[in-house]
């Protein structure tokens, strides 16, 4: 009955590792070279981030390199190897296994042979011990006291090297306090590394917030006149977080670059969820004055009607009955 | 238990496990002596790659027509509180250091003009030179990770100290004054 409900509990947890370790290991799927060759790399002021998705302002400079780069017509792996010139091969998502990273493969390998010799040394004597005390085939008793109360010699000893001992077992050693003393090692093996690891990668800064620092960005060029950089980082700022307020100063960045459909799509996107945006109205009303003239005097009216007081309302009545 | 069994039990026992804890232990400090020391001592001495751009006052800045000066490379943004925090001192240390020779270049990451103006104005280092990097490409080249981060590049044009976060009066002092005492 335990045998049952054991082995395919075990079953089911190893197909688990198995699925789970071949869904990490697996490639994604990306068809955006930059994006790919950014998968590749770590970001080096994160914890465990791929440059791909990391938000912070380094790893951002890196995905611009790495467009720079490809534009040049680098390979990848010319690519790869200017990053790890600058920054070691820490750089890399899979660092080459040699000099101390080596351990983070063999250790697991040591510890998961260890502690299957253990486990193989612990349950061998018992099976066939018990094989041979049965006959053809192993007992498993329900439980561990029920063997004793039912009279028979214990076949499931507290402790393997109990049962040898009372079979009368040739055997001069104990396996009890080598299972102990060896997965003790094991555990202070593993625990070792984890704490020296955890020295590897000393805890980084929190990265500013990008999204601040392209709004920054933003505005200093819209200062500059710079409107169409400037709409380029309001992008970037929605990227990390969608705003009506940084969306609205997108869609006026774009009309001043002249890009009057790119502004009429900025403002529809917050006219979709507030219809009543004075804002919204306004920057596509302004808008359709270039793409749809006859569309554009009904939008600003209903800009006026929404906020007659708005600073720009004098403007617009002006425009609309000059 | 019989003495002699009793030994034979620690022979067989006391060997594997004592092996791998004696093995944790030499590893460990090992991979410690390892990490710690190269980073914290600094990067060997490299070249240091180009900088060569317009200042954020308009001027020509070449690291390689400076060869000779030694230069004290801080990158850092007016988004980053302790690279504000350091700017007075790389001011004083410039003013200090520069009649024997030192340059300081402040590489401004991904920031805007306007607010590294208003940043060098309020903590009184307006006369630094400082390069602007807004797309963070050539901190990139610099091999960056953050803000701040100080590289000494000496006479010759090599990297000779690096410090990732806030440098200190000592550390500058510990670094500078080797460099530019022998001027």
């Amino acid at each position: 009955m335990r045998r049952l409900i054991v082995v395919p509990g075990l079953a089911a947890l190893l197909a688990l590792a198995v699925a789970g370790l071949l869904r990490s290991a697996g490639p994604a799927a990306r068809t955006d070279p930059v994006a790919a060759t950014a998968a590749e790399l770590r970001c080096p002021a994160c914890q465990g981030e791929s440059v791909v998705d990391s938000p912070s302002p380094i790893a951002a400079s890196m995905r611009q390199v790495i467009a720079d780069h490809l534009a040049q017509g680098r390979s990848r792996e010319e690519i790869r190897r200017w990053f790890v010139a600058r920054y070691g091969d820490e750089v890399l998502a899979q660092p080459p296994a040699r000099g101390p990273g080596l351990l983070l493969w063999v250790v697991p390998a040591i510890a998961l042979l260890g502690a299957g010799a253990a486990a193989a040394r612990t349950l061998r004597p018992r099976l066939a011990g018990s094989a041979r005390r049965s006959g053809a085939r192993t007992r498993w008793p329900r439980h561990p006291g029920s063997a004793r109360r039912s009279g028979g010699r214990t076949r499931w000893p507290r402790h393997p090297g109990g049962a040898r001992r009372a079979d009368g077992a040739t055997s001069r050693w104990s396996p009890g306090p080598v299972c102990s003393l060896t997965a003790a090692g094991l555990i202070a093996l593993v625990a070792a590394v984890a704490v020296a690891a955890d020295g590897l990668a000393p805890p980084a800064p929190p990265p500013a917030d990008p999204a601040a620092v392209a709004l920054r960005l933003a505005w200093d060029l819209e200062g500059r006149q710079q409107y169409e950089a400037a709409a380029q980082m309001y992008r970037e700022a929605l990227r990390e977080r969608t705003d009506d307020g940084v969306q609205l100063r997108l869609a006026f960045a774009l009309l001043r670059s002249s890009d009057a459909a790119g502004a009429e799509r900025a403002a529809r996107e917050v006219l979709d969820h507030a219809p009543e945006s004075p804002d919204g109205l306004l920057v596509l009303g302004l808008a359709q004055r270039a793409t749809r003239p006859a569309d554009a005097t009904a939008t600003l009216r209903r800009f006026l009607a929404v906020a007659p007081s708005h600073p720009a309302a004098a403007e617009i009545r002006r425009l609309l009955d000059p | 238990m019989n003495p002699a069994i009793r030994r034979s039990w620690w022979r067989r026992v006391g060997l594997a496990p004592a092996t791998v804890l004696l093995l944790t232990v030499g590893l460990g400090a090992l991979l410690v002596r390892h990490r710690s020391g190269p980073d914290d001592v600094g990067r060997p001495a490299v070249a240091a790659p180009a900088l060569a751009g317009t200042t954020l006052d308009g001027t020509w800045f070449d690291l390689a027509a400076v060869r000779g000066q030694v230069v004290l490379v801080n990158v850092f943004a007016s988004w980053c509180g302790p690279c504000r925090d350091e700017l007075p001192l790389l001011a004083e240390t410039a003013l200090r250091w520069s009649p024997q020779g030192l340059r300081v270049v402040g590489l401004n990451l991904r920031d805007g003009p306007e607010a590294v103006r208003t940043l060098l104005k309020q903590t009184q280092a307006e006369q630094l030179t400082v390069l602007p990097d807004p797309d963070g490409t050539r901190a990139v080249d610099w091999g960056v990770r953050g803000v701040p981060e100080t590289f000494v590049v000496d006479r010759d044009g090599r990297i000779v100290a690096y410090q990732p976060g806030v440098v200190t009066r000592q550390w500058l002092q510990d670094q500078l004054s080797p460099l530019l005492g022998a001027a």
